[in-house]
């Protein structure tokens, strides 16, 4: 089970929140102007990185609110969390470094 | 127009047919832990931009200031407002929600807010007894302990899985607040959780 | 072996060759999927100076971790034809690929246990049916027929109102169905390459002419990548991404019982599928974790609720213990049907995004796969599996017989 510090409520079990995946895609400007490709991109299409991933949660079970978090996919630890208004903050190379050797593979 | 009083007679809360079983099942002894319903609370919903001028006026209202973190409750009157996010709280009183609700609604008149009265929404059940907070642990993600959870502190967070309002007014008083759906099953949880904890009222009254 | 010696390794299935500087066609990737291509690259297209390349151990990916349900009773025809055609191969594999993997066809049970469940339940009995695939409707009490121990009474919070059933589905040994691939191709003279990682891809221009390993280049101009929960890693170093992200995927055995079991069961609505092993354990699963991992583990509270489904379904597992739980990496494909077919990169070809049930289409992804591969055209069967089906909005969406994971 994940624990997560949601910003706002501390930290909390897995339990109490939803996954909502890649953080950062932003809804296209001019939709009617998207080629199918682009569309399709926008739709379908989200990174799946092995490592850091800046990702979307909601507290359902709390306060019900969206924020962001980097967590690493390899360990599972969450790096960072950050409000929707912050920007993505820099995980340093070494804090992803001890992440991989606490997870193994 | 209906007849308000009417309707308010006919009013049934939603543990209204467990009320003997829950006397009843109630423990006593060392680790007491009596379990009854408290209905018909008014319960009022707000959004609004904390600290805003309209928030400013709410408070006015409220008597109480608008808490800011997670776990707070402010008011000592005639209402409490509970913490449920950074733009939203629950005012739980007993006045008459028709007119609390009014003079909210009032007092955000012409700003940015969001007043609803959600009354029939919830149930309260009071858990209360030196054996309280060991029952609740039973099925309460959340640490419960005084070091992390101090009093006159509410949160969001669930028991036996259902998502509950968990407002620990003191020690040995906590006040669970599930949805009306969920309150019967609530009231059988909580039930069958308090029977290791000493005998049942009716054992020991006879009932 | 009775007679060999005292720490003397039995026969190997496989040689474990070194790896040539270039092959007529590599696959990437040496779990089910990845021993079925090669084998049918060799045994139906002739093609037999090629290579499996594997990071690991030879099927230690979700290979190992499955829980083994084949069955073919999808909803859309795409998926009824590529499924059935699996489940005829599976008939005829063990005779012709000369290995008892004890594939056995023991029945599914897909229970439904609300109206619209059943609703859809019957619609899909019926699109089965027209498309060939066995199928019948059963009420709860045939479905305790068929599986005397499912709870069939109306007492309880979901109850069973029926099922759909596909006599033929079943069961086999994962590990075996690998071993015997790998003989197979081995044995038509494919190098089956272990602890060989491909890092990244040779181009010239937007054509693939090669792999980088962790065991130095190899040359193709024919790539597969047949990699399941690290589809994305690879389609990155090849410069594109596909729509698929790789979630961890649960299971667990209980000790060893008596024959208690004697079908498969699925439940979409309470969540858990249960068969019991040829050795006696009592195999289940449920979904997926919700957020993206590599980390071949998963959180407990899933767990935790399908035992709760299972043991509702099934109250006789109540006294039934724990022997333990794994995961494995599944890459999920928004319409939960995979992708089979061209990338934007000339001559590397994918399968992918089988997400938790491709273990039952692994003789199947490997016939069309191969057959992508060797002549650089799909097959009819996984023409509509394309990564265009992205662009054109053509999806074959198979949430609902895909259901419980797996
Ligand atoms: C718990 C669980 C239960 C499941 N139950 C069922 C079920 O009941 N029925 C069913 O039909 N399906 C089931 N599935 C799904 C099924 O296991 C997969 O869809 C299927 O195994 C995927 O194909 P594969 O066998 O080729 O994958 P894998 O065995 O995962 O093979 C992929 C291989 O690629 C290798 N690889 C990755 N990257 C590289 C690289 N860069 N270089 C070299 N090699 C690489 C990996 O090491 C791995 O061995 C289940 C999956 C899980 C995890
Ligand atoms: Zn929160």
């Amino acid at each position: 089970m994940l624990q997560i510090k949601c910003p706002w409520c501390g930290l909390r079990d897995e339990t109490e929140y939803k996954y909502g995946g890649q953080a950062h895609v932003a809804y296209p400007e001019d939709p009617a102007a998207l080629s199918d490709e682009e569309w399709a991109q926008y739709l379908f299409f989200r990174d799946n990185p092995k490592g850091p991933f800046a990702e979307r949660w909601v507290h359902s079970g709390g306060c019900r609110k969206w924020f962001n978090a980097v967590r690493d996919t390899r360990t599972y630890e969450v790096l960072a969390v950050y409000t929707n208004n912050d920007p993505r903050p820099e995980i340093s190379p070494e804090i992803t470094a001890t992440g991989v050797a606490a997870g193994g593979q | 127009m209906a007849d308000l009083t009417t309707l308010q007679g006919l009013r049934r809360s939603p543990l209204q047919d467990m009320a003997a079983e829950l006397r009843n099942g109630s423990v006593q002894g060392d680790r007491a832990v009596l379990l009854r319903e408290w209905p018909f609370l008014t319960m009022v919903n707000i959004r609004v931009e904390p600290g805003s001028e309209t928030a400013g006026r709410i408070e006015g209202v409220l008597g109480a200031s608008l808490p800011q973190q997670c776990g707070d409750v402010t008011g000592d009157g005639a209402h409490s407002v509970l913490w449920l996010g950074p733009d939203e709280w629950l005012v739980i009183s007993q006045a008459a929600p028709e007119s609390l609700v009014g003079s909210l609604q009032s007092a955000a008149e012409g700003g940015r807010a969001q007043i609803v009265d959600v009354s029939a929404n919830r149930t309260v059940v009071e858990v209360t007894g030196p054996g309280a907070r060991e029952v609740l642990e039973k099925g309460c993600p959340t640490d419960l302990h005084p070091r992390a959870f101090a009093d006159n502190t509410a949160i969001s967070t669930s028991l036996a899985r259902v998502p509950v309002l968990l407002w620990k007014v003191d020690a040995n008083t906590f006040r669970v607040m599930p949805r009306a759906s969920l309150a019967s099953y609530v009231g059988v949880w909580l039930l069958d959780a308090v029977a290791e904890f000493g005998p049942r009222a009716s054992a020991v009254e006879g009932v | 072996m009775a007679n060999s010696m005292p720490g003397e390794h039995p026969e190997w299935l496989w040689r474990d060759p070194d790896p040539k500087s270039s092959y007529d066609a590599v696959v990437i990737g040496g779990g089910g999927h990845g021993l079925a291509t090669a084998y049918y690259l060799a045994k139906n297209h002739g093609m037999t100076n090629i290579a499996i390349l594997e990071k690991g151990w030879l099927a230690g990916g979700n290979m190992a971790r499955n829980t083994t349900i084949i069955r073919s009773n999808y909803l859309w025809d795409e998926s009824a034809a590529i499924y059935e055609h699996a489940l005829k191969l599976w008939e005829q594999l063990p005779e012709e690929l000369d290995y008892d993997f004890l594939f056995s066809q023991r029945g599914v049970l897909n229970l439904a246990h609300s109206l619209q469940d059943v609703r859809d339940s019957v619609r899909r009995v019926e699109a089965n049916r027209l498309n060939g695939v066995d199928a019948e409707w059963l009420t709860a009490e045939e479905v305790a027929k068929v599986c005397p121990i499912i709870n069939i009474s109306p007492d309880v919070r979901y109850p069973v109102l029926g099922a759909t059933y596909q006599p033929r589905a079943g069961i086999a040994k994962h590990d075996h169905v690998a071993w015997a691939f790998a003989r197979a191709c081995d044995a038509m003279g494919v190098d089956i390459i272990q602890n060989c990682e491909v890092t990244g891809f040779i181009k010239d221009g937007n054509r693939v002419t090669g792999v980088e390993t962790t065991r130095g280049r190899i040359l193709s101009d024919t790539v597969g990548m047949v990699a399941a929960g690290h589809s994305s890693v690879l389609a990155e170093k090849a410069g594109f991404r596909l729509p698929v992200q790789s979630h961890p995927l649960q299971a667990l055995v209980s000790e060893l019982y008596e024959p208690v079991h004697p079908t498969v069961v699925m439940s979409n609505y309470v969540h858990v599928y249960v068969s019991q092993a040829h050795k006696g354990e009592l195999v289940m699963g449920a979904g997926v974790d919700q957020y993206n991992g590599y980390g071949q583990r998963g959180s407990f509270h899933v767990i935790e609720h399908q035992m709760a489904a299972a043991l509702e379904l099934f109250p006789i597992f109540g006294r039934a213990h724990l022997l333990r739980t794994w995961g494995g990496i599944v890459d999920v494909c928004p319409d939960a049907s995979p992708i089979i077919g061209a990338t934007p990169v000339d001559g590397l070809y994918v399968n992918a995004g089988w997400g938790t049930g491709g273990f039952k289409a692994t003789p199947a992804a490997g016939w069309v796969m191969a057959h992508t591969m060797a002549t650089g055209e799909s097959h009819e069967l996984n023409q509509p599996f394309g990564l265009e089906r992205f662009t054109t909005g053509h999806l074959i969406d198979e949430h609902g017989a895909a259901g419980v994971a797996h």
